[in-house]
């Protein structure tokens, strides 16, 4: 079989149609209705132009506010979650005692539901009876309490505290897959022309991890645009709305039956994920060799 | 021949199978009931399962934390995915531009329940001559500042009449160690009553200001009691006298820390104040507490507060009927009964079925203490009520410094326009 074949397009027809026919269309239609002033108390639907956007991009709403906490958010986690994960793989994929135990470990926080993370977090991070500060006045750090989940300047760092510990197991998994891939003859040649440890990280591992890391940053830089879930069950955006993310509003302006004003956010972030996903996609897999 | 008596039995079989299924699911029907915390009483969820052993119609309780609870609800609603039954605060106008009932909720004027329903509780539940819910809550009392009186007695105190004097009350508590007020803020419901409680004041010191705001012809931003009412309020938690974690607490903690005598006073409703004593574990009495009004703006007008949770059949149940009967039950004179006896919060229900209400000596002389009252904001002044969680959010971003007094005033009026505009009323056009 050539490996240089190209199949013909219609092998992705179906997939193509079910992906236009669930997000695309759905996707466009919503960008239309941001031109209108739906909402759940009248049926009449009017064309009202770019009001809408001009609410959102506007200095009396705080959506501002919102978009920087959302890009805030997508940078720290991703960068930490991507740094942890790589440490965390790289040190197990090594031959050490109780490996699959610490991967078992680290993995499991990205199985629980988010949810439930929510309460228990909201529980261990009480300033009065939590258990992080609990512990921190046992052994007699009590300076190191914090209200942190209500003092405005730590809850969203305590929101993305906690996101990281939930996702680094996720993306640590990815790595070390990756790096098991890498065969073992590059480190093999690398040390016979006398590259130490780092070296071989530096020039074996993470050229030969390029790809896999492209998967998770996209992947992370994604879900950290679309976040609602970590900090609804967390903060619920507050105290007050210093944790208010773009979806948060979202969803409070649908629950409010203004749908319009809802879809016009949810337009903008789309387009704004399409822009930054096609870029990120194209600038990090720029090196892909082509078979 | 041998092929059609085997097609027939089977058909016979599937028919039978069919008419089985059908009998089980009757049997084993489940009703939901989706309503925010502290809503459904544990006394409810008993009548509950009592309704279940005599009915076989089993009822699934759907508690939402307070402050998610509106959002998640019209989430639900607005998708068409709407519990059977669904709790929402009464109030003329807002069960439609909130809940809009006429097309979320079911007719419920023919129910038999209705001719011991209490008028005015029936009239802020109704659309027109539509009975669409059931107020399911004591409406007879409101939240009163309670206070523990040994705390008072030790340290010399007097119940305060004016803001003054309730600060005075506060520093000195606050000098001797205890912390003044517990106010759980986590819940996203429990501050803003500071704020909406005293709506016979603002009549008071602004006569007319009811019809106004809901005529549109004043704003909440122009009225200088009103942002008076929130520095004092934001005043309160700047001086500490909310205590350091205020912003964590929670309403459930509220009679554990006001039992524990940490705490000199809360804002609860007076039939709670047994509960309060139980939960001292022996150190305080039901007569250690009493109650006056929220001291604001030197308010001494009593809170009316004709609305409450009450009880909607979604339009889109499968489950309509069993609804109607779980609605039924829990509003038979047994039931009421049941509620008043065992649960703290309930000392009276707003039906007409011959029921003893449980309020005390001391309930009783204040309420009939009470020389003015007037109704709660949030129960007369139009599209207040819907944005609750909202308001709260902001009361908070005050207290953290995020808003100011003015800000707040503007976002509601805000909020006001969008939700007046979205629903056509005239008055904003």
């Amino acid at each position: 079989m050539k490996k240089s074949k190209i199949y013909p397009w219609y092998f992705a027809a179906g997939a193509l149609l079910i992906y236009t026919a669930l997000s695309v269309i759905p996707g466009i239609i919503g960008i239309g209705y941001s031109f209108t002033d739906w909402s759940a108390y009248s049926d009449e639907l009017h064309f009202v132009g770019l009001k809408n956007f001009i609410d959102v991009f506007s200095g009396d709403q705080d959506y501002l506010q919102y978009i920087l906490n959302t890009l805030l958010f997508t940078v720290v986690t991703t960068v930490a979650k991507t740094g942890l994960g790589l440490l965390f793989a790289l040190a197990l994929s090594r031959n050490i005692k109780a490996k699959n135990f610490h991967r078992g470990v680290m993995y499991m926080p990205s199985v629980l539901s988010i949810l439930i993370i929510g309460l228990v977090f909201t529980s261990i991070l009480n300033p009065k009876n939590g258990l992080l500060n609990e512990g921190l006045r046992l052994i007699g750090l009590d300076s190191l309490t914090q209200k942190w989940l209500t003092d405005p300047h730590i809850a969203f760092w305590s929101v993305m505290g906690v996101d990281i510990w939930r996702g680094t197991g996720y993306i640590m998994t990815i790595l070390i897959v990756g790096i098991l891939a890498i065969p073992n003859v590059y480190y093999e040649a690398a040390g016979i022309d006398g590259a130490n440890g780092f070296h071989k990280f530096r020039y074996v591992t993470l050229p030969m991890l390029k790809q896999t890391l492209a998967v998770t940053i996209v992947l992370n830089v994604l879900y950290g645009l679309k976040v609602f879930d970590m900090v609804y069950a967390l903060t619920n955006g507050g105290p007050g709305h210093r944790t208010e993310v773009m979806y948060t509003a979202v969803f409070k302006q649908f629950s409010q039956g203004l749908y319009a004003a809802g879809t016009t956010i949810s337009s903008v972030m789309f387009i704004f994920m399409v822009i930054v996903g096609f870029f990120m996609i194209k600038i990090l897999t720029k090196d892909e060799v082509i078979e | 021949m041998k092929k059609r008596a085997v097609a027939a039995l089977l058909c016979g079989v599937m028919v039978a199978s069919t008419m089985t299924t059908v009998h089980v699911q009757a049997a084993d029907t489940t009703i939901t009931v989706m309503a925010s915390q502290d809503w459904v009483y544990d006394a409810e969820m008993e009548l509950g399962k009592k309704f279940e052993e005599e009915t076989g119609i089993k009822v699934d309780y759907q508690i939402v934390p307070a402050d998610q609870y509106y959002n998640n609800l019209m989430t639900k609603l607005n998708s068409g995915e709407g519990p059977d039954i669904f709790g929402g605060q009464s109030g003329s106008f807002d069960i439609v531009s909130q809940y809009n009932v006429e097309k979320n909720a079911v007719d419920l004027s023919d129910q038999p329940w209705v001719e011991t329903y209490d008028e005015f509780a029936k009239e802020q539940t109704s659309v027109g001559d539509k009975v669409y819910g059931m107020t399911y809550y004591d409406v007879s009392t409101d939240y009163y500042v309670v206070y523990n009186k040994k705390i008072f007695e030790e340290n010399g105190l007097e119940v305060p009449t004016t803001y003054a004097e309730f600060e005075e009350v506060c520093q000195t508590l606050l000098d001797n160690d205890i912390v003044p007020i517990y106010e759980p803020c986590a819940d996203g419901w429990h501050q803003t009553m500071w704020f909406t409680e005293i709506g016979g004041k603002y009549e008071e010191l602004v006569p007319g200001i009811v019809d106004d705001l809901n005529n549109n012809k004043i704003k909440f931003a122009d009225v200088p009691e009103l942002k008076e009412a929130l520095d004092q309020l934001n005043d309160m938690a700047q001086k500490g006298y909310f205590g350091d974690n205020y912003l964590s607490d929670e309403y459930t903690d509220l009679l554990m820390n006001l039992g524990s005598g940490e705490y000199a006073m809360a804002l609860e409703k007076p039939g709670q104040i047994s509960a309060i004593a139980e939960a001292s574990d022996g150190k305080y009495t039901a007569e250690d507490f009493g109650m006056f009004v929220i001291p604001l703006l030197d308010n001494e007008v009593y809170p009316q507060h004709p609305c409450g949770p009450s009880r909607f059949i979604y339009s889109g149940s499968e489950h309509q009927e069993e609804a109607k009967q779980y609605l039924e039950y829990i509003a038979s004179a047994d039931s009421v009964q049941y509620m008043i006896d065992n649960c703290d919060k309930i000392e009276n229900l707003p039906f007409d079925v011959g029921q003893t209400p449980s309020y005390t000596e001391e309930t009783q002389a204040f309420l009939d203490a009470a020389e003015k009252e007037g109704t709660v904001f949030q129960d007369s002044i139009k599209y207040l009520n819907p944005q609750w969680t909202e308001l709260t959010q902001d009361i908070v971003s005050m207290f953290i410094g995020d808003m100011t007094s003015e800000d707040v005033l503007n976002a509601i009026d805000e909020r006001r326009a969008t939700q007046a505009e979205a629903v056509g009323d005239e008055n904003w056009q």
